[in-house]
């Protein structure tokens, strides 16, 4: 069974047609990165997923059941743009509120669980208003983790948040998704930090799904390249441009080459032209760039 | 830890619970509850200080009526006329006093419910509540009896107000031929008619959304509209009749507008 099942998702907004046929699964137990343009339809999407948007038309099932049925929908946590707390209340009030919405027993020691998981067990009796936007993000995570949901909606759950920050995210979300109960849809534009914890991506612009795959289709799909360094740069590139269709050069000064060949054919062809190499090494394209690819290409079409 | 949320009478149970946690951590609530006392007494202690004087136009010329005698001033003659009137004529004038009385408290109840609902757009909480809440009845419900509770809590303070004022500055406790069932039945019917405001100023809320200075505008009109029914279904002689009238009043209109602004939950998009 899939956690959630959309099939051709249409939402228009007057004239402007933000989803358009749209299918997306997500199997039970996946951390499920969407990604996608600004203004490509995600946000819109996951809002038509959390009931808070009607669809033009198309089919939503969760878990098998239809998106609107009560008991799968008592059983979600989301973070769409805010956390959604009020600014006078406490962080631990916001967190009582939200913990009363789901009827949970036992609020009080969830609440603390929850808290201690996303590092904010010392903040509970700060103002939501004076907390910076990194712990707003946390208290948004943590409210959406409230009640153990099966599916998890994060929309950006990792704007804002500091290095550290991230890295907690990251470990909460594996953790969460480990013994398969919880199902993850997020979004986000910080794709390196995405492809470290998605098992499954889908890719949507201007509102159609253009590719879905899962971690290790990725990693198929991600071109291999080989990157060097070496003494005279200039001269290498104008040198390896000569025998090779796809060279460039990246922001960490390495020269790439994108030809299907051997490392030792390069050393060997540079070696010639009496260049001296001082790193080789060979590497895959990441999920930003292969996104990046992938955009061009439907681009150019 | 398991959530428990499967019947409509532990939905709207659990929903009204939020809304009353929310409410009385709420600054906006304790700000009108303290307008309710203070109100009364400010216009009790202004209009005994002004009774009697006369009327002046902007240039500082007394105001005359229609057979050339000075308008003179009039303030409450008796501690019930803070709350009601007997008679059709005072109820509907356009004086101080017939303005300035208890019913003041139905325009205060409207600025409560529209920033208490708006606060639920503004801040991003409806997307939480109504992800996990699809059905927005149970929310209506909660709402509109939150804002019948906090209009009832405002009606006794004005009341309390009035009378703490009126005693400060004199005034007649006397019930000529009034009876304390009466007076009674006369807050009772007012409460009960709160109802019947407090599920239209919902539905304005849920229409406008976050946009609440666009609710306070409509509801403020709306409710000056509905301003001179109130001293005709809750005089001061109010009985039982009027007491039944308001309860079905506020039953059918808080089931009537209930249904339309849940209607139009299902409809609009939520964020």
């Amino acid at each position: 069974m899939n956690a959630v099942e959309i099939r051709n998702l249409s939402k228009n907004f007057g004239q402007k047609q933000a989803v358009n046929g749209l299918n997306l699964t997500v199997p039970v137990g996946a951390i499920y990165g969407f990604i996608g343009e600004n203004g490509s339809g995600k946000s819109t999407t996951e809002k038509i997923i959390c009931g808070l948007i009607k669809p033009s038309g198309g089919t939503i099932k969760l878990y098998g059941k239809d998106y609107t049925d009560i008991d799968v929908r008592s059983k979600m946590g989301v973070l769409i743009e805010s956390p959604g707390c009020f600014s006078n209340l406490s962080v631990w009030d916001n967190m009582q509120i939200q913990a009363a919405n789901l009827s949970i027993n036992n609020a009080d020691e969830e609440i603390r669980r929850i808290l201690k998981l996303v590092r904010m067990e010392g903040a509970a009796s700060n103002k939501y208003k004076n907390c910076s936007l990194g712990m707003k993000q946390r208290i948004g995570i943590a409210m959406a983790l409230l009640g153990k949901p099966n599916l998890l909606v994060l929309d950006e759950p990792l704007n804002g948040l500091d290095a550290d920050g991230m890295r907690i995210m990251r470990e909460v979300l594996v953790d969460l998704t480990k013994d398969g109960q919880c199902t993850i849809l997020v979004s986000s534009h910080l794709l390196g930090e995405l492809q470290k914890v998605a098992t499954h991506y889908g890719i949507i612009r201007h509102g159609k799904m253009i590719k879905e795959m899962t971690s290790l289709e990725l990693d198929k799909s991600c071109r291999t390249y080989i990157a060097l360094k070496a003494k005279d740069m200039n001269n290498t590139v104008l040198t390896l441009k000569d025998k090779y269709s796809r060279v460039e050069e990246d922001e960490a000064g390495y020269v790439r080459i994108y030809d299907n060949v051997l490392p030792e054919d390069v050393v060997n062809y540079l070696y010639q032209h009496n260049i001296l190499i001082t790193e080789i090494k060979t590497d895959k394209i990441s999920l930003e760039e292969y996104y990046i690819d992938l955009m061009n290409q439907k681009e150019v079409r | 830890m398991e959530n428990t949320l499967n019947t409509f009478s532990k939905r709207v149970k659990s929903m009204i619970a939020v809304d009353f946690k929310r409410m009385f951590k709420s600054r906006l609530f304790y700000i009108m509850l303290g307008i309710a006392i203070i109100v009364p007494i400010l216009v009790v202690v202004m209009t005994s200080m002004m009774d009697g004087t006369v009327t002046t136009d902007q240039y500082g010329n007394p105001v005359l009526d229609e057979f050339g005698n000075p308008v003179l001033m009039e303030g409450f003659k008796s501690a019930w006329e803070c709350i009601g009137s007997t008679n059709e004529s005072q109820a509907m004038g356009m004086d101080l006093t017939s303005m300035c009385n208890i019913n003041l408290v139905y325009f205060g109840i409207a600025v409560f419910i529209c920033l208490f609902v708006s606060e639920d757009f503004r801040s991003g909480y409806a997307k939480n509540l109504f992800t996990v809440r699809s059905k927005k009845n149970d929310y209506v419900i909660s709402k509109i009896i939150v804002g019948f509770v906090t209009g009832a809590l405002m009606l006794i303070l004005f009341f309390i107000g009035s009378m703490i004022a009126s005693a400060m500055m004199g005034l007649s406790f006397d019930l000529g031929s009034l009876t304390g069932a009466n007076i009674f039945m006369c807050l009772l019917s007012k409460v009960l008619l709160m109802g019947v405001f407090s599920a239209i100023f919902v539905l304005i809320s849920v229409c406008v959304k976050q946009k609440a200075w666009l609710g306070i505008c409509l509801s403020l009109g709306g409710g000056m509209l509905l301003f001179m029914m109130i001293p005709m279904m809750t005089p001061l002689n109010a009985g039982v009749m009027n007491v039944f009238l308001c309860l079905a009043g506020g039953l059918m209109f808080s089931f009537g507008l209930g249904t339309i602004s849940n209607l139009i939950l299902n409809k609009i998009s939520l964020v």
